[in-house]
């Protein structure tokens, strides 16, 4: 036995059909008990690397490979997936395909039974693992059933009940919301106590990561960066350069001058009043009366209104109930909440894609049920959240053409529009591309323009940034609202409460299919305690300003209300 | 979407051992093919019944009702295609050929309940683990149960993706056949490729799970034989013993019923 968990060393490998390296001369130590956060931008090659860590790469997934990794001393070129499983657990992204038994306890047995582990052992640790991850009241539930949280940490559970010492985390919470996300977390950090687990978490979620021991940051397969987790946070042009996103926090304490940087809001909020700075009464003021003031004249002329809407699902549950919304012309509104919470369900019966059990969903003054689908579609566009969802042409440029043309639309005009779509999504030139060969952020792209050259007013889009780096994430609503600026009324539903805070000028909270708060962006998040109630928390930053008293969206917000700056 | 048939509920039937419920669906299969005359498939369509009621598995009749219309409609006029007989009645439908599909019929539909009684009353797991302890290999048995396992989430796949696909203005309705096979193109591409995407992450999993690192596994499931199943089972033989007999006596058949 070695002190090194894993130890990758001069590792390159390509995948079979691609050209590019995607590890490309990659070493690295990881020494047992540690916890270490890969980040980096989408493709980079995080997920590739773990999969080295149990053996998926090369025995599940074949590619031409040079260099080595080891497991304890073991070269995982010589052991096969199941055995190397008994060392390491991974957690995968995607909590539908990792699950599946047909009830929470005999999902947890299955690693152990696999191992021929004995029946009353297996009944030890799946009491044990239930316990730890906070699930044992469901043990008898079908992991169908669970919330996205829930499965993420029935997962996690499932993989623990091997008892591996090395736990990786591939992107695990990624399509989570902010509590849920947190819960995982609190996992992970009950997990560091024992002092033979060894954690790796690939994560985008730069606030997720303030306890982690190491961060090592990727570029284009490589190890751009490897240092302490205090000091890499503290690097905000660092983590920018590389696609990952920067501190709000930090930020804002270098640019007014600060010796110290601190990370968290509790931090902060100690060295901003040791600092005796002052935040201007009246610049503040200014800022929200002006907000307001363009927010009312936005909401002259209505094209969506929802009257008391009450859905319930062909079994007999209900999904929304007593849902009041308006949606005017030019907004930019965000619909946040749990997951499960009714978001997706309210969003679809924007465009009539589900019909209302009770109440009324107007689109410029008639029913949703009057239209129909094909009627809507016209005026409501919605990009689904998995464009593998709905592409599947061979081309670009077939798959945009799509829409048009099911609408007769004449051939001269849609090629005007399918150049205009392409634009504003900045995929010119990108007609005869394969979109299946696109990255994740370029076939949320091509979904967006194909539901663009149907020239839609009001845009609804689903998750428009989950999955995306954070260059991705802000290339997606930067273009967002720049559709805006020309006039198209968005909606789009998010669990990434930055991108709420940066770009939405008004906000849903929906809770247990309820509306439970509606607002300017500004006046939701100073709710922190009826967010928290909901699964949602505002931006670390925004939580700081919280504290001091006043809500500030961005740390340049915040700067030019600063008293004597 | 939900088209999971298992019903997580507390029944007699739900009871039994996995492996009574396997032989009764096969036995039944065997009791059920052996007659030409409706009338004696009555009474193991009534015990075929009788086990649904008790399993209180009705409901997964009524999800399946379209389908079970649709096959019983096809089915009684299809059969009279390929017999006929001797008393003629209407166009090509003759009294003998009309009793043969409707056994033909009853056949069909008391395979999909006997079917669906299995399924409601037997965790995916149970299966599995009672196909394995009647002697089939493991790999065979987790290869059954995770094609059933696919049914559900390719079903809400579909279920999905038809939708982003009619808000883009697919209308599935009316046009020709060949047009509206057509049509199903931009729904089928992407069921097919999100599919490989699932199954590809399955077996990821399933691996990363140490699926196989062992000759031989253990079961958390606990699954005996008790007194009821010896009965039930009991019982169920001497009804095909006396099936067979009823059949190797020459009962059971449709007098003057030609067979193309």
């Amino acid at each position: 036995m070695t002190d090194e968990a894993i130890s990758i060393k001069d590792l390159r490998f390509r995948y079979r059909d691609k050209k590019e390296l995607v590890i490309d001369n990659f070493s690295l130590d990881i020494q047992g008990g540690e916890f270490l956060v890969i980040m980096g931008a989408n493709e980079t090659g995080k997920s590739t690397l773990v999969s080295f860590f149990n053996g998926l790469i090369p025995h599940y997934t074949k590619g031409p490979m040079k260099g080595d990794v080891f497991v304890w001393g073991k070269n995982t070129k010589d052991h096969k997936v199941p055995e190397l499983a008994e060392d390491v657990g991974i957690v995968f992204q995607d909590f539908e395909a990792q699950l599946f038994s047909t009830n929470v306890e005999l999902e947890v047995a299955f690693g152990p039974e696999n191992f021929a582990i004995d029946r009353e052992e297996i009944k030890r640790r799946i009491q044990e693992n239930l316990e730890f991850v906070g699930l044992e009241e469901f043990r008898r539930r079908s992991p169908a059933t669970l919330s996205g949280g829930q499965k993420q940490k029935l997962a996690i559970a499932s993989v623990l009940a091997m008892e591996p010492n090395i736990l990786v985390m591939d992107e695990a919470t990624t399509d989570l919301d902010p509590i849920s996300k947190q819960g995982v977390y609190e996992i992970t950090n009950k997990l560091r106590q024992r002092e033979d687990m060894t954690l790796v978490v690939v994560e985008h979620d730069t606030e997720e990561v303030l306890d982690a021991d190491r961060i090592a940051l990727m570029r284009d397969g490589k190890l751009a960066e490897l240092g302490p987790a205090q000091e890499i946070l503290r690097r905000g042009d660092l983590l920018a350069e590389l696609g990952v996103m920067p501190l709000g926090i930090p930020r804002f304490f270098e640019q007014m001058g600060s010796s110290t940087l601190p990370l968290t809001p509790e931090e902060g909020k100690r060295i901003f009043e040791k600092e005796n700075w002052k935040i201007s009464n009246t610049l503040y003021r200014d800022l929200v009366e002006k907000e307001q003031g363009e927010l009312s004249q936005k909401k002259q002329e209505p094209i969506i209104q929802v009257r008391d809407l009450k859905y319930t699902y062909p079994n007999g549950v209900d999904a929304l109930s007593g849902i009041d919304l308006d949606i005017y012309k030019g907004e930019i509104v965000a619909i946040v909440g749990q997951n499960g919470s009714g978001k997706t369900t309210l969003a679809k019966h924007l465009n009539a894609l589900l019909m209302p059990t009770e109440g009324e969903v107007e689109v410029y003054g008639k029913t949703t049920a009057e239209q129909g689908v094909f009627e809507i579609g016209k005026k409501v566009g919605y990009v689904f959240q998995n464009p593998d969802h709905q592409i599947f042409s061979e081309q670009v440029y077939e798959e945009v053409v799509y829409g048009p043309r099911l609408r007769n639309v004449p051939e001269d005009e849609i090629e005007l529009r399918v150049k205009e779509s392409l634009k504003a999504v900045g995929l010119e030139g990108f007609e005869e591309a394969d979109p299946f060969s696109l990255t994740k952020s370029g076939r949320q792209r091509v979904a967006v323009a194909s539901v663009l050259s149907i020239r839609p007013d009001v845009l609804i889009l689903d998750e428009p940034t989950t999955g995306l780096d954070y260059d991705g994430q802000r290339g997606m609503m930067d273009m967002v609202v720049e559709l805006n600026k020309q006039g198209s009324t968005i909606i789009f539903i998010t669990h990434h409460m930055w991108v709420v805070a940066a770009y939405a000028d008004r906000v849903y909270v929906v809770k247990d299919g309820k509306i439970l708060l509606e607002g300017l962006t500004r006046e939701i998040f100073a709710e922190e305690k009826i967010l928290k109630d909901s699964f949602l928390r505002p931006p670390h930053f925004v939580q700081f300003s919280n504290l001091l008293g006043k809500t500030f969206l961005s740390d340049s917000e915040m700067i030019s209300c600063m008293e004597g700056k | 979407m939900n088209i999971d048939f298992y019903l997580d509920i507390d029944t007699v039937i739900h009871r039994f051992d996995g492996r009574t419920k396997i032989i009764l669906f096969l036995v039944s299969f065997l009791a059920l093919v052996l007659f030409e005359d409706p009338l004696f498939i009555l009474p193991i369509a009534l015990l075929i019944l009788l086990q649904n009621f008790l399993a209180r598995a009705w409901m997964n009749i009524w999800r399946m009702r379209f389908l079970l219309f649709l096959l019983t409609f096809t089915s009684i006029i299809m059969w009279n295609l390929f017999a006929s007989g001797e008393t003629h009645l209407f166009w090509f439908v003759d009294l003998e050929s009309l009793l043969y599909s409707t056994a033909r019929t009853m056949l069909i539909l008391l395979m999909i309940i006997s079917g669906l009684n299995l399924l409601s009353t037997t965790r995916n797991e149970e299966l599995v683990l009672a196909m394995i302890k009647l002697g089939l290999p493991y790999r065979v048995g987790f290869a059954i149960s995770t094609s059933l396992r696919m049914v559900p989430t390719i079903s809400t796949s579909i279920y999905t993706i038809s939708q982003a696909q009619r808000s883009r203005g697919l209308d599935l309705e009316g046009g020709g056949i060949l047009e509206r096979l057509r049509k199903f193109i931009p729904i089928l591409i992407p069921v097919f490729i999100s599919t490989i995407r699932d199954t590809n992450i399955f077996g990821m999993a399933l691996e990363s799970k140490g699926f196989g690192a062992r000759e031989d596994r253990t079961y958390y499931l606990e699954m005996t034989m008790d007194r009821t199943d010896f009965l039930v089972l009991a019982f169920c033989f001497l009804i095909v013993g006396l099936s067979l007999y009823l059949e190797f006596a020459g009962f059971g058949d449709i007098a003057g019923l030609t067979k193309f």
